[in-house]
């Protein structure tokens, strides 16, 4: 029905791989190489040796002779079946020795000659089937000889275990022993071995004959399923009397269930064992007969439960000497106290992964003694907590109530007022934080809260809590998700989580009274500062968690009040920003490897351009250069405005310029179509018309003059006027200069080009006429053209017959100079 | 100049062999349910059957696994997901063994030593679902290391009642 393929481990890499060099020269793995023998490349001075998934076949004598330092070799299914005399002769200091998992077939009687310091040998699965052929009389240091899965049928060992004086465990798990008869352990019970464990889990025991086991002292006995059913398990119990054993564990395999019920008197065998420690394991189906369990264990010392179905506690005999109770894993509905406050002398209690027990409305009634009690992993809910409950046991120190269902704390601690531990966290609380619960707990000095929804609104809330030392409230809220001075009378704290509540600000007072304060870890919440002010009086804090907030940056405020006897900051997972006006900051962290921890984790989160580069890889010369960028753009942006500045101030200088220069262009394509251009001003107009024009337009020869009000193009600019048609069509320029001329800017405007225009084509002249009436102090102010009266000749206009006279003359006689005559113009002469 | 030929030539269908990948094993065939599987542990491959397949339908069934361990099992902790059209839809974990608590006979086991289990699973689901599906299921120890992986396809059209 069942078809089972095995296949063997894939044996392929028949090329030769190298070992695994673990360690330099001390270890090397060839594990699954499919070598047959020591690999060369093994030095001498290999320590361990795993060669194991190879194809040893057989070991000869000095096999092992090229690597005589080793202490480890794991020869675990080299498909061995013979190991020859002296094959192991070399390794004097070999330590443990590894052989599971060979078929042996034949194992020569100084096989293991030469193993003097070996301490652990392991001959699981290698086909044995005695004891008494096994060569290891001489093994005087061993301590562990683990014989597990083999076919040994007798338990009689034999006389050379009274060589193996260091021998610690011993085990047969999983073997064919059926009965273990008088005598068989008789070497156990000479010289002095107090602490041996023996392993007969997984045997068929059928029998253990009386006797057996008397006057003999072991550390530790395991009998888990070594029994076919209740009545051979019962009788073999009995077999056991006379034991002296530190610790008894009795009982099954999850997975291997044999016996149906626990029935009565199944553990009457164990009333002549003396133990310390008894140990019931996996026991299904308790629902009945069980008020014998602790009929003979009553005296043990310590008693532990563990996956059993057990529904009610037993009958607790009289006078027990129960000092430690562990229930694990058990069936129980409500918590028993009752019947266990009859365990007079208890001083541990544990209750813990029940996921049935959820009531807890007994009381533990006069237990002096009881200083511990653990009921964690549960799912109890229950109110009133917590003298209700222990109503007489004033020596309770430790009190775990820790990942239950809900509980809700009334503030009476009256009974239990010498508490020193209190451990609630992960379960639902009704009352801390509402108003002040643990007034009555002056001695206490631990309390975890942490995760049990409480909200702190009081604040008072941890009032009376005057030795407290160590707070853990991780995963709780605050009114407002602020802090304020909830801690103020916790003078001696040293250990504060106030992680995961959803703090968004921290009080300046909050920190005032805590001076011995060591560890704070305020990670996981919403702070976006760092304030100086509010850290500051931490002055003895050696370890600070402030990781997954909003932080940006850690101000030079900031860091100069961290105290010196900081060995421990944690500031990852915060928003960290990392512009450059922050170099300070960046720059310290690169300084404080040591001190901060999950550097790997500081991450820029702004600017853009650096986001989710880490703080570490950041690199500072970037800022610099970022400074020589900002200061050239800024002399850039300076530049620019100057040059604007000076545009807009020397705009009509400029665009003169311009006009000046794209007249070159067209000068040579213009002919002279006036004799001259006349620059004056328009209140000199009457003036120019009856003494300049009608004279010399109207005389012999005529002349033609250009007059801006007759002659200039209308629709065109007057810049471009004043050259296109003035300048460029004109012989000659005529300037009339007056107080009206000097007044005017665009005289002047005219005047400059006209100089200009001498100065560029080096062809017109000049002719300036002076009226009479010109304020001389005026003409002075205009620097660049007194300069030119200076320095050039000009014709004065004098209101005299014979002055105009003259000056007809001269001004005709500079006109005609260079003038073309048309016929027109020669007839009339 | 041939022998260096030869070799070559016997190094590449070495490596050919060692490339390939374990064989897809039967576990159930029958009209309305088949479930094969195949190990995804480069190492070795494992042996498994299921005692009735029928049984798959109800909360708890007997299998059969045996295996060479390559690795301890001090602690032992297997992670199962359910795989439907390649996602991911459903992941169970559980801890089968813990130092100081064996509660399983193969729990403590050594490198080299061969564990064979025989007995009931209890689903972390109710009941298994229907459909086609795969359901990948790896065996880590205390060190983190597999110790066994296998990767079921399941085609399941049972009736339930």
């Amino acid at each position: 029905m069942v078809l089972l393929v095995l296949v063997p481990p894939q044996l392929a890499n028949c090329l030769r791989n190298p070992c695994l060099e673990v360690i330099p020269d001390r270890a090397f793995t060839c594990m699954g190489l499919n070598i047959s023998g020591v690999p060369a490349e093994v030095p001498n001075t290999t320590r361990n040796l795993d060669l194991s998934f190879s194809n040893l076949k057989s070991l000869g004598s000095n096999y092992f002779s090229s690597v005589p330092e080793l202490h480890h070799l794991d020869l675990t299914r080299c498909q061995l079946h013979t190991i020859e005399d002296n094959s192991f002769k070399d390794l004097h200091k070999l330590s443990t020795l590894i052989l599971t998992a060979n078929s042996l077939q034949y194992l020569g009687p100084a096989a293991f000659d030469g193993l003097t310091l070996l301490k652990k040998l392991v001959l699981v699965e290698t086909n044995i089937t005695s004891l008494a052929d096994l060569p290891i009389g001489h093994l005087h240091s061993l301590q562990e000889l683990n014989l597990g899965h083999n076919n040994i049928a007798s338990l009689k060992l034999p006389e050379y275990f009274t060589n193996l004086t260091s021998l610690r465990y011993l085990s047969f798990f999983s073997n064919k022993i059926t009965h273990i008869s008088k005598g068989d352990l008789d070497v156990l019970r000479e010289g002095n071995r107090l602490n041996l464990t023996l392993v007969l889990s997984l045997n068929d025991i059928k029998y253990i004959e009386p006797g057996s086991f008397e006057k003999i002292h072991l550390g530790e006995l395991v009998l888990r399923s070594s029994f076919e059913n209740f009545n051979v398990m019962h009788s073999s119990l009995q077999g056991l009397t006379g034991l002296q054993v530190n610790r008894l564990i009795v009982g099954e395999f999850n997975n291997n269930q044999r016996l149906v019920n626990f029935q009565s008197g199944l553990l009457s065998g164990l009333c002549q064992v003396r133990m310390q420690e008894f140990v019931l394991i996996c026991f299904r189906d308790f629902e009945d007969d069980t008020d014998t369990l602790f009929n003979c264990i009553g005296n043990v010392s310590s008693i532990r439960l563990v996956d059993l179905q057990l529904e009610e506690v037993s009958e607790v005999p009289m006078f027990s000497q129960v000092k430690q109770l562990e229930c694990k894993k058990c069936k129980f509905k409500e918590v028993p106290a009752v019947k266990l406050s009859l365990f007079k002398e208890l001083r541990v209690l544990r209750i813990t992964k029940s996921k049935y027990l959820n009531s807890f409305r007994e009381k533990f009634h006069t237990l002096s003694n009881l200083e511990v009690v653990d009921l964690s992993e549960n799912r109890l809910s229950f109110t009133g907590c917590c003298s209700l409950q222990f109503p007489k046991c004033p020596n309770l120190k430790h009190l775990n109530l820790s990942f239950n269902s809900d509980i809700s704390v009334t503030g009476d601690f009256a009974t239990v007022k010498n508490l020193l531990y209190l451990d609630f966290q992960h379960t639902k609380l009704f009352g801390p934080g509402s108003y002040p619960v643990f007034l009555s707990l002056q001695k206490l000095i631990y309390l975890d809260i942490s995760y049990t929804r409480t909200h702190v609104k009081a604040q008072c809330a941890f009032c009376g809590l005057n030795s407290l030392q160590v707070l853990k409230m991780a995963g709780n809220s605050f009114e407002t998700n602020k802090l304020v001075d909830s801690f103020k009378n916790l003078s001696h704290l040293h250990t504060l989580d106030i992680s995961n509540c959803k703090l968004v600000q921290v009080d300046q007072s909050t920190f005032g009274a805590l001076t011995e304060l060591k560890e704070l870890n305020i990670s996981n919440n919403k702070l976006l500062l760092f304030d100086p002010g509010v850290y500051k009086p931490l002055r003895a804090l050696t370890a600070l968690d402030f990781s997954n907030n909003q932080l940006s940056v850690l101000l030079d405020s900031a860091l100069e009040i961290l105290p010196d006897s900081l060995v421990l900051l944690d500031i990852s997972q915060n928003l960290f920003d990392c512009s450059c006006i922050h170099v300070n900051f960046l720059k310290w962290v690169k300084e404080q490897q040591e001190l901060l921890q999950h550097e790997e984790l500081m991450i820029c989160h702004m600017p853009t351009y650096v986001k989710n580069v880490s703080l570490l890889n950041f690199d500072l010369s970037s800022c610099q250069l970022n400074a020589s960028m900002v200061a050239s753009s800024v002399i850039v942006v300076l530049a620019a405005v100057v040059f604007l500045f000076l545009v807009y101030k020397y705009y009509f200088q400029l665009y003169y310029s311009l006009v000046l220069l794209s007249g070159c262009k067209h000068s040579a394509e213009r002919g002279n179509t006036y004799d001259a251009f006349v620059i004056h001003s328009s209140k000199d107009q009457e003036w120019v018309m009856k003494e300049l024009v009608e004279p010399l337009e109207g005389g012999t020869p005529p002349f033609h003059l250009c007059l801006y009000y007759r002659d200039f193009i209308p629709g065109v600019p007057i810049i471009t006027n004043i050259i296109q048609e003035g300048f460029l069509s004109s012989r000659n320029v005529i300037a009339v200069i007056s107080t009206d001329f000097l007044e005017s800017k665009w005289c002047s405007f005219e005047f400059d080009i006209a100089q200009s225009w001498q100065l560029v084509e080096g062809k017109a002249g000049i002719i300036m006429i002076v009226l009479e009436e010109v304020n001389k102090v005026l003409l002075r102010q205009r620097l660049g053209l007194s300069r030119y009266l200076r320095r050039n000749t000009y014709l004065e206009w004098k209101n005299k017959e014979i002055s105009r006279h003259i000056f007809w003359r001269q001004l005709t006689g500079v006109l005609l100079e260079g003038k073309r005559w048309n016929h027109e113009e020669v007839k009339l002469m | 100049m041939k022998t260096s030929n030869v070799l070559i030539l016997i190094s590449v269908l070495l490596f050919i062999n060692v490339s390939t990948e374990w064989p897809t094993h039967t576990v159930c065939k029958e009209d309305n349910l088949e479930i094969y599987y195949k190990s995804c542990d480069p190492q070795q491959d494992f042996a498994f059957s299921i005692d009735r397949c029928s049984d798959v339908a109800t909360h708890t069934f007997n299998i059969r696994a045996a295996l060479v361990l390559r690795h301890s099992i001090k602690e032992l902790y297997v992670k199962t997901d359910l795989i439907i059209n390649g996602k991911t839809v459903l992941t169970y974990s559980e801890t089968l063994c813990e130092p100081g608590h064996s509660k399983l006979i193969f729990c403590g086991k050594q490198k080299g030593e061969h564990l064979y289990y025989e007995g009931p699973v209890t689903l972390g689901i109710q009941e298994i679902p229907q459909g086609d599906y795969t359901v990948s299921a790896k065996l880590t120890n205390e060190d983190g290391v597999t110790v066994a992986c296998a990767d079921f396809t399941v085609k399941n059209y049972l009736e339930y009642y």
